[in-house]
């Protein structure tokens, strides 16, 4: 009754935005892992990121991938100064103040974004890789393919970062036990203003490359927060190979949802999925504990 | 001391994490009325076995047999609703509440009138030394030693049958602890409290105990009165290189 | 904890609500039965009931619930098609409603709290729960993608009016029993034991403490008196449909909880209603041009709450009381 060739081309499609969700969630797992920051509003960042690339490419009439050149520097620097304005007063805070805060935060971006922007949907009207190319019985869109492409690139660059690097010592460092890493001479605090940046840098990265073919709305970032933490939890404490992996998982399950229910009913199997895994996997698939 | 009936019997347990035993094949009876001190260096397997005595933890062998009931691997809710109440080594506060308000969920346990419970609060506060006007004060700006009290007066109101000191005097000044001490004894005393009190602050224990076990890598080494305890010679190795005497 | 004993211990407090109730109930004359002066201040105060409900589960349990709407909207929509296909009288379909919810929450919160979920997974689970139920009732065999509308007949038998100060005082009416029913639980052994799992998790159960059975309680409390309310909701809102599920506005409610300051009765009631009514306000005159300004001041208030005032308005009032009580101390007893 379902056509094979729709399920086959709607778990290709689920495997390449699982890169992507995978791109967005590691900027949370960082935060999260690192710094013990609980940040609810890690999707909006996406969503601003996501108004960003839109309103630069519209000017410079580019696609809004190429535009990730500018958006991921400006989107690490607005990641610094989020850490120091907001983060770093609840650092160590109990949970549900930091919920509070960051859930506040969002609140602000989604309606700084409705203020300005309206509800109405922006895309970018003229983008140079959202064609697709038959493959025999599947059809590929090439936006997505890049994303996915760039997405896993940048998922082995951070990883690379975190193992083989100085930088990537201290932030390990300070993740296994912040009291006695400044005995190491580590900067914490400038270890988590990097970190944030970073996270927040990769949120506009995916973004970027996601208005290739998507579109923005001052609620895009909702979604984007509840997924992320979705694979935060299945990825555990697996490090990035987890996060790929539960990233995956999540764009599988989304697919499956839309195949075999209705598009709009997508999250709702990624969410029932999400309690099981609570239920009976609390600390996520790929734990390394 | 020693002759009354035995109101907690811990026979052979076992718990391991991983590779690690960190509590191998542990015996040993709590007689009605004593305080028996519990020693070790760190990481003897001391709060270990109190997690495994307390219901935190579940032992992978062995019976723990309370007021000759077998009590092994319930939960802690319900061992404490049997009568087994603990100190924290590190205080667990409830910041946000009332020094009576705090006590007051203790003694909820076993008193079903909100305001009988508070005035059995405000009573066990005033036998362990509380002064009045602290009774109002939020757990949160409260000094360490107040903790202390505390965390043993919300223990005592629920009126248990046994009592569980994990680390009391640790971080408290040697005055404190003298404090501290005297007013253990006296709840030993005049309730007939029996106690387990687990320190690795020597001096303080030995003043307290009736008698003493001595732990050393997960295993029990020695057990007896505090003084052939000071000059056990497996003791004194146990302690060596890591806390003098 | 007997009825006698609570109500000579909180006989202030008591009497403070009824007085409270009362003076709501008198505001219509005062406004002279302006329709829209009416409806913003019904809004307000079933944001009052919502923030006060919350104040069970997050302010006393301490569990950041971000689910209000999922029992709000399961409830209202069980009364209205119990309504709309059954003719079934909302004074029974709320009552239902709010069965449903309680048993949805005890569903979703026993293998919940008995798998020691809490925390950040807790907020997780319960802001997908909101979407989980918006994304089912829109499938085409539930409510599909239309908005649905409850029949057209009005008296106090349907709860409808074509005016709104009966339904005002319906919601005041059950304002001042939501707060009832949270001064009975915040001065009894449930209450004492919410707070000390608020607190302390692990002491508190040291202490005897069925931390699971209390934390469900408090759920399936806070589920009741929203299913309960979402007929009322549904009323306002003039339909329903999947959108009922609304998951910005179940935040809205956990904002407004933590703005008051958890725990506390009085800054749960006046923070939801000078919000809501700000909001409204703020809607009404700025929204056309700006949406979401309302929304974006809530969200602004909370940072600022969050980082320098955890306790917030109720802490404010509390250091507030004590600066004045300390002078008055000094002046007249020493």
């Amino acid at each position: 009754m379902i056509d094979p060739s729709l399920v086959a081309n709607n778990v290709i499609d689920g495997v390449l935005m699982g890169l992507l969700y995978s791109l967005v969630a590691l900027g949370l797992a960082l935060v999260f892992g690192v710094m013990d920051i609980i940040n609810f509003a890690h999707g909006d960042f996406v969503m601003i990121a996501a108004y960003l690339s839109w309103l630069l490419a519209m000017a410079f009439w580019l696609d809004p991938s190429i535009i990730a050149v500018i958006t991921v520097p400006v989107f690490f620097l607005i990641g610094v100064a989020v850490y120091k304005l907001v983060i770093e007063p609840i650092l160590g805070a109990e949970p549900l103040i930091q919920i509070a805060v960051t859930v506040g935060l969002g609140y602000v971006f989604q309606n700084v974004a409705l203020g300005i922007w309206k509800a109405e949907p922006k895309s970018f009207p003229n983008p140079w890789f959202n064609f697709s190319i038959d493959l025999g019985p599947v059809t590929l869109t090439v936006a997505k393919l890049m994303a996915a492409a760039i997405s896993l690139i940048s998922l082995y660059l951070v990883h690379y970062l975190l193992t083989n690097t100085k930088f990537g010592l201290a932030i390990r460092a300070t993740s296994a036990n912040r009291e006695v890493a400044p005995l190491m001479g580590i900067n914490v605090r400038k270890v988590y203003a990097i970190t944030f940046g970073l996270g927040i840098a990769l949120t506009a990265l995916g973004a970027s490359l996601y208005m290739s073919w998507g579109q923005t709305n001052p609620y895009l970032g909702q979604s984007f927060s509840l997924l992320s933490w979705v694979i935060v939890a299945m990825g555990g404490l697996g490090g990035v190979v987890g996060v790929l992996y539960s990233g995956l998982i999540v764009g599988i399950l989304e697919a499956l949802g839309t195949t075999f229910f209705t598009a709009s009913a997508r999250l709702a199997v990624v969410y029932i999925a999400f309690f099981l895994l609570l239920w009976f996997r609390p600390r996520g698939l790929f734990a390394r504990r | 001391m020693s002759s009354g009936k035995a109101v907690l019997e811990v026979n052979g347990v076992v718990k391991r994490f991983g590779g690690i035993i960190a509590v191998n094949k542990v015996s040993f009876k709590v007689y009605e009325g004593e305080i028996l001190g519990l020693i070790g260096p760190n990481g003897a397997g001391k709060t270990t076995l109190f997690n495994c005595i307390t219901g935190v933890y579940t032992p992978e062998e062995g019976h723990v047999v309370f007021l000759g009931q077998e009590i092994t691997g319930l939960q802690p809710h319900i061992i404490a609703q049997k009568g087994i109440l603990r100190t924290w080594q590190k205080v667990r506060p409830f910041k946000k509440m009332t020094v009576l308000d705090t006590v007051t969920v203790g003694a909820l346990l076993r008193i079903k009138s909100v305001r009988k419970a508070r005035e059995k609060a405000a009573e066990i506060l005033r036998f362990i030394g509380m002064p009045e006007e602290k009774f109002d004060v939020l757990g949160r700006e409260i000094t360490l030693i107040e903790h202390k009290l505390v965390d043993l007066a919300r223990a005592l109101a629920t009126g248990p049958k046994l009592l569980l000191l994990d680390e009391v005097a640790a971080g408290l000044r040697p005055h404190e602890m003298e404090e501290l001490a005297n007013v253990l004894r006296k709840i030993n005393k005049e309730k007939g409290l029996t106690m387990i009190v687990v320190e690795h602050v020597m001096r303080f224990v030995m003043g307290l105990s009736n008698r003493l076990i001595v732990m050393h890598e997960g295993q029990k080494i020695a057990e007896g009165k505090p003084e052939e305890i000071a000059n056990d010679p497996r003791v004194i190795e146990a302690y060596l290189g890591t806390k003098p005497l | 904890m007997g009825w006698g004993e609570w109500i000579s211990e909180s006989k202030r407090y008591i009497i403070g609500t009824l007085v409270l109730g009362g003076l709501l109930a008198l505001v219509p004359f005062a406004i002279n039965f302006d329709m829209y002066y009416l409806l913003i201040l019904s809004t307000a105060l079933l944001y009052g009931v919502y923030v006060v409900a919350w104040n069970i589960i997050g302010g006393y349990a301490g569990q950041l619930d971000l689910a209000a709407f999922a029992y709000i909207g399961l409830g209202g929509i069980v009364a209205a098609e119990l309504f709309t296909i059954y003719g079934v009288t909302p004074w029974v379909g709320m009552f239902v409603g709010a069965g449903v919810a309680m048993i949805l929450a005890a569903a979703i919160g026993y293998p919940t709290f008995r798998f020691g979920i809490k925390d950040v997974w807790y907020a997780l689970m319960s802001a997908a729960l909101v979407v989980i139920l918006n994304n089912i009732f829109h499938l085409p065999e539930l409510l599909g993608s239309l908005d649905h509308y409850l029949p057209s007949k009005y008296g106090w038998m349907y709860l409808r009016f074509p005016t709104y100060e009966n339904l005002y005082w319906f919601v005041t009416v059950t304002l001042v029993v939501a707060m009832l029913i949270n001064l009975k639980i915040s001065h009894s052994k449930t209450g004492y034991y919410l707070r000390a799992i608020r607190e302390d998790e692990l002491a508190a159960e040291a202490l005897g403490i069925d931390v699971r059975k209390y934390k469900l309680l408090a759920l399936m409390m806070y589920a009741g008196i929203l299913g309960f309310m979402g007929y009322v909701s549904i009323v306002i809102q003039g339909t329903y449909s999947y959108h009922t599920f609304d998951s910005p506005n179940s935040i809205t409610i956990a904002i407004m909880g933590i703005i008051g300051g958890l725990g506390s009765i009085a800054g749960a009631f006046t923070s939801a209603v000078t919000l809501k009514i700000i909001g409204e306000y703020l809607r009404s005159t700025l929204g056309a041009s700006i949406p979401g300004i309302h929304l974006l001041i809530y969200g602004l208030l909370l940072i600022i709450v969050g980082i320098f005032k955890p306790d917030g308005l109720a802490g404010v009032w509390v250091s507030l009381k004590k600066k004045f009580v300390k002078k008055n101390v000094r002046g007249e007893k020493k």
